[in-house]
């Protein structure tokens, strides 16, 4: 069974593959460019981007909303099952 | 006949409280939020130190540190992220031997980043010693980021053991979650690690 091109690249391999970029970049940007203020805001520039990737989609900071929303309703509830003592 | 009916407690009072507790939330959503909370104060610590490079030594880089070294490393953590990931993935779809290979290769090339490090060690004893501005700044980030990845490498086969033998994702399934988290947290420190050490002039 033929694979669909969305399979075949999956979202670690694309990740992965801007990640892979995103270093060659950096270090080509480190060789090139000699003024220390915009080198640095370059850099920091890419490795928010990095970081911003790895924590988004490796990490599914997106989740965490939900979770806490979970918890919030939790604590919001008035379920008086949840409130009764076991005994 | 029920405790209530007789009148008598058989448990001590402590013993209700987590049953209690989980009834109105989820443990799973209380331990993802935790590990989130540790991140982020873990993560303000590497800030601190990564500023400390700017205050020691400003920009300065001197012209003996191993570019390429440091990008080999970086390519090899990032590589190691793909792999948690896929292991991630693999373990939430039940392919259990799929994530145990994945966690193998993971923690394979956080052993052999472990051994970059040493070798850069090994390196910059030669050029800049910790007694040293940069060397301090270079051993102290790259020992505390090098312990990070060392328990990382623990935890995951601490996790591989777990899971070896299982067929049931649900006990297992934070288990995983947080060891690859946990995985991921040491790659973004890497992420600002490398450019602060490595590649500012």
């Amino acid at each position: 069974m033929h694979k669909t091109l969305q399979q075949t690249l999956n979202p670690g391999w694309i990740v992965i593959g801007v990640l892979a970029v995103m270093t060659a970049a950096e270090y080509v940007v480190a060789v090139v460019v000699d003024d220390t203020t915009l080198l640095f805001a370059l850099l920091l520039f890419v490795g928010l981007l990095k970081a911003w990737l790895i924590i988004q989609y490796f990490m599914h900071f997106g989740q965490l909303w939900v979770h806490i929303s979970d918890l919030r309703d939790g604590i919001l509830s008035n379920d008086p099952e949840a409130d009764r003592e076991e005994d | 006949m029920t405790q209530k009916q007789t009148g008598k407690r058989t448990k001590p009072v402590t013993e209700h409280v987590p049953q209690h507790v989980n009834h109105r939330f989820s443990s799973l959503d209380i331990n993802r939020l935790g590990l989130w909370l540790f991140l982020v104060s873990d993560a303000s610590f590497f800030i601190a130190l990564l500023s400390s490079r700017f205050f020691v030594v400003g920009t300065s880089t001197p012209e003996h540190v191993d570019q390429l070294l440091g990008l080999g490393l970086t390519i090899l953590l990032l590589l190691s992220s793909l792999t948690a990931y896929k292991a991630e993935a693999a373990f939430e779809d039940g392919d259990i031997p799929g994530a145990k290979k994945m966690l193998l290769y993971t923690m394979g090339m956080g052993i052999i980043f472990v051994f970059g490090v040493g070798f850069e060690w090994h390196e910059a004893f030669k050029h800049f010693p910790p007694s040293t501005g940069f060397g301090t700044v270079l051993f102290t980030l790259t020992g505390v980021h090098v312990t990070h990845v060392v328990t990382g490498v623990l935890t995951l086969g601490f996790v591989f053991f777990r899971i070896r033998n299982t067929t049931e994702i649900g006990e297992n399934q934070f288990a995983v979650e947080g060891a690859v988290k946990w995985w991921h947290f040491v790659d973004v420190a890497w992420v600002f690690i490398y450019p602060t050490l490595y590649l500012i002039k």
